[in-house]
Formats: structure tokens, sequence, C-alpha cells
């Protein structure tokens, strides 16, 4: 069970984050997990003095959320990665990539929330 | 006046990551830094997913090699706290002592590099070759001198006898006298603080904001050390924050140096209090839950979350490292600076870009 754990909706998202910023918060990063039924979810950490607070959020893959940048600069490159490893939609990022972060235009899209199958070879075998 | 964009990097002499930076200038002057990354991305978060936990460790390890130790420490802190291990006190000890020989060795090659950025070569050598006693005694100890691979998840692997104790303190005690003697220049060098006083200055408002960690924050005023939350046997030991507040690059240069000497201090104290007993415990059942682990590594904290299902595979594994915090702090110091300084200024955030694209 993480500490300091708050569950918010993702209307309330926005408006927390800003409750964060003016209670002098900083924020560690965002964490994405795909929870292999469609949706995804999303834990905010922030730190004030050492303490940690957590807060998540649980999304349908196919939802878009807002950006935090504009009150967190500092969230534009977990934003873009999350935007390309886990495809989720994200409205407002400050400096968007377009999915240009880390992936090239022939990478595999979202590569986090897709299952890859790793195929042992038979030995001796070359590759195709 | 007309604006140019100067590419500058992922490959330049005074790089030593992979890192692009899209430079639109005026004239000499920096206008606006726009990152690129993406060279050195390995999937090794997707990786630990396919492995049976255990075997993260050997995957963390390799996220970055400078700072492997404590990226292991990181992960088994926290599967330990998930699954109620409690880890022997020597191995608390053993794991502050490596930790911090992994700081010192970090932090050296920081000073050879930005001694080597403004053209000091003998400096650079002479750094260099006072930080390879780190990694001599490293391979003494451990068997290897970059990653060492002592970490498992209930303590550590190996132990450090009697005598090994002794020649480490022999080490770190020639290694304060050789790095007060190089402090000088660093410090006091006409040339060198020419280069580095009140260039690229960061505020302690815009540290905060820019989620800044480390020894780039401590150089802005925020004191803050991961380290004296108590985790491994830091509790035990005398440990105060090192901090200056001018936020240049000269305060980050001044931290870096300061903590050299506060980790070896930490090394003599760890091996004055360190006491007998075992070196680990055995673990048993699967990791099932969350759970966040934080340490502090050369360049700042380092998170961990990590969520099991009851099974020997986790279902996600993820790091935010010190260099994707400081990012961003690089994009605000670099705007109004000069061209000639911009390797200064990436090189005074320490990057290490296999740690942030993992």
């Amino acid at each position: 069970m993480l500490e300091n754990l708050v569950n918010i909706s993702k209307g309330e998202l926005v408006s927390f984050a800003q409750e964060m910023f003016n209670t002098k918060h900083r924020f560690i990063t965002t964490t994405c997990v795909d929870n292999k039924d469609g949706t995804n979810d999303l834990i905010y950490h922030f730190d004030k003095e050492k303490v940690i607070k957590n807060v998540k959020l649980t999304i349908n893959r196919e939802e878009t959320i807002p950006s935090i940048s504009g009150i967190y600069f500092c969230a534009i490159l977990v934003e873009n990665e999350m935007q390309e490893l886990f495809g989720i939609k994200i409205k407002g990022i400050v400096v968007d990539y377009g999915g240009h972060l880390l992936l090239s235009d022939d990478e595999l899209n979202s590569p986090m929330s897709n299952q890859i199958t790793i195929i042992k070879k038979e030995g001796g075998q070359k590759n195709a | 006046m007309p604006r140019t964009i100067i590419p500058f990097g992922p490959q330049h002499p005074v790089l030593p990551e992979p890192i692009h930076l899209k430079l639109v200038m005026q004239d000499e002057e920096i206008i606006e830094a726009i990152p690129a990354i993406g060279y050195v991305h390995r999937g090794l978060e997707k990786l630990t997913e396919t492995k049976d936990f255990n075997q993260n460790v050997f995957i963390v390890e390799r996220i970055c090699g400078i700072c492997s130790f404590k990226h292991a420490l990181a992960y088994c802190q926290g599967m330990e706290n998930l699954m109620d291990v409690e880890v022997p006190d020597r191995a608390e000890f053993l794991r502050v002592i490596w930790a911090e020989l992994h700081k010192l060795h970090s932090h050296l090659l920081w000073l050879g590099l930005l001694a080597d950025a403004f053209g000091f070569e003998s400096l650079f050598m002479q750094v260099w070759r006072d930080r390879e006693k780190i990694m001599d005694i490293m391979e003494e100890t451990a068997g290897s001198r970059v990653i060492i691979s002592t970490n498992q998840i209930g303590g550590v692997k190996r132990d450090i006898n009697e005598d090994g104790l002794k020649k480490v303190v022999k080490v770190v005690d020639e290694l304060y006298i050789d790095i007060k003697n190089v402090e000088k220049v660093f410090l006091d060098d006409y040339t060198v603080k020419h280069r580095l006083v009140g260039v690229g200055v960061l505020s302690k408002e815009d540290a905060f904001a820019l989620g800044t960690v480390g020894p780039m924050a401590r150089a802005s005023g925020i004191n803050e050390d991961l380290r004296t939350l108590g985790y491994a046997a830091y509790g035990k030991l005398e440990i105060e924050p090192i901090f200056e507040t001018d936020g240049d690059s000269y305060a980050r240069t001044k931290v870096r140096i300061r903590e050299v000497f506060q980790s070896i201090s930490l090394v003599k104290q760890a091996i004055d209090k360190i006491p007998e007993g075992e070196i680990n415990v055995k673990v048993k059942g699967n990791p099932k839950g969350e759970v966040i682990s934080r340490v502090e590594q050369p360049r700042g904290e380092a998170l961990y979350y990590m969520r099991g299902n009851g099974t020997k595979n986790l279902d996600r594994l993820r790091v935010r490292t010190p260099t994707f915090a400081n990012i961003p702090a690089l994009l605000k110091i670099l705007p109004g600076s000069q061209l000639a300084d911009v390797p200064i200024l990436i090189l005074t955030i320490d990057p290490c870009i296999s740690c942030t694209e993992r």
C-alpha cells in the first residue's frame, strides 16, 4: 500500500496539482501502470520536506487527460514519455514532442502498453 | 538580428552522454534550448516485467554504470519493504560503505570532466588518477570496478573482512589529502572562477518549481538530502545536507567537492560502527502490492515504484532518475547564456542520459 495515497478523478487533476504547487509540494514524477484491462493507473508523486504524497487517477486508455505542465513545467518530459510509451492522450503539454521524444517513426506504437512476445530460437538457427 | 539554430550533440567532444540540444541563437547568446533524447533508450522497465523479481537486481544495476550500486539499493530496499524482509545490520552498513564509494567515484569523474571542459588537462588527469584508487578498492572488496553487483534482496552478497575495511580507511584518508590539494584549484583559481562564478544561475524558487534534485538543487539553497531519511545505516551516522545559496556553476562545483569530503567521512563512520553478524537473509514468497523506494544517488533523488501481483514477475517497475528531474533546470539556465558556456552548463547538471532513458 502506498503511503499518503489520495484517489482523484480526471476532472480534479489540474486543481489538485495547483493545490500541490500552492502548498509548496515538489513534483517528483508520474508513474503510469497498464492494468491490462483497458485502463491505466496514473500515480502522481509529490514531495514536501521529504514526505511523499501520491495521487492516483484511473483512466480508460481512450480518455484524454489534461496536462499539468502549465503548473509544473518539469512535467513535460514525463507527460511526453507517457504519451509515447503508453499511448496516453494528454492535452495541453507545454512542449509537446508529438511522439518523438524517445521514439522514431518506425518504432512500435506505445511499446509499454503492448505485450511483446519474445520467441527463443532453436540453437544454431540463423536469423531470418 | 536574425536567429540561427545550432545543433549541439549528441556526439560532441565535451559531452559525456548522448543528448542533443537545438540551440536557438542570436549572435552568441542563447535564446532557447530544445532537448532531444532517445539515443540510448533500452526499454529496461519493460524488460523487468519478463524477469524473475530476483533477476531484476541484475537489470537495474545496468541502468547506469556510475550509480549502479544505488539503483540496486533502491530496488532491493523497495522489495524488502514489500516482502517484510528485515535486513541484517551488517549488510546495512556494508551498503552505506559501497554506496558512498560509488558517490565518491561519481563526483570525482564529474570533477575530472569539468576540469577537461575548461581546459585544465593536468587537473583532469590528476582527479581521475585519484578516482582510480576508489575503483581499485571496489575491485578489491567486490571483485569488480564499476558494476560491483553486491546487493541482493535480503542483504548483500559479499562481506568485507577486517583487513579489507582497514584498507578502505587507508585509501579514503589518502584521497582526502589528494582532493584537499586539487580543491584549491577548483575553488580559488582565477581562470576557473571566471568560467564558473555567476554562470548559469538557478534561483531557489526556480529550482523548486522545476523539480530540481541533488547537488543541483542544494547549490540553489534547497537543503534536502534523502540520506537524512535514515535508510540503510544512514540513520546511525552523522549526516547534514551540504548546500550553497548562489545557484551558479561555482556553487554546484563547491557542493560536489564538499560532498566528496562528506562521503569520505561517512565511509569512515560506517567502518567505525559496523557490527559483526550475518550479511543476508533468505527471502521467501513472491512480492504482492505496491511500494515506493527512494534513495539519494550522486546526482540526486531516484524514485522506484514497484507493483507485484503475487507471482515471480512484477506488473510494473518504474524508475525516475535524477537527471530526468534536472533537465528542465538545464533548459532554464541555458537561455541568456553565451555559446561558449554551454559545455560547462550541461556538465554542471552532471547529466546521465543512460539513467534518464533507461
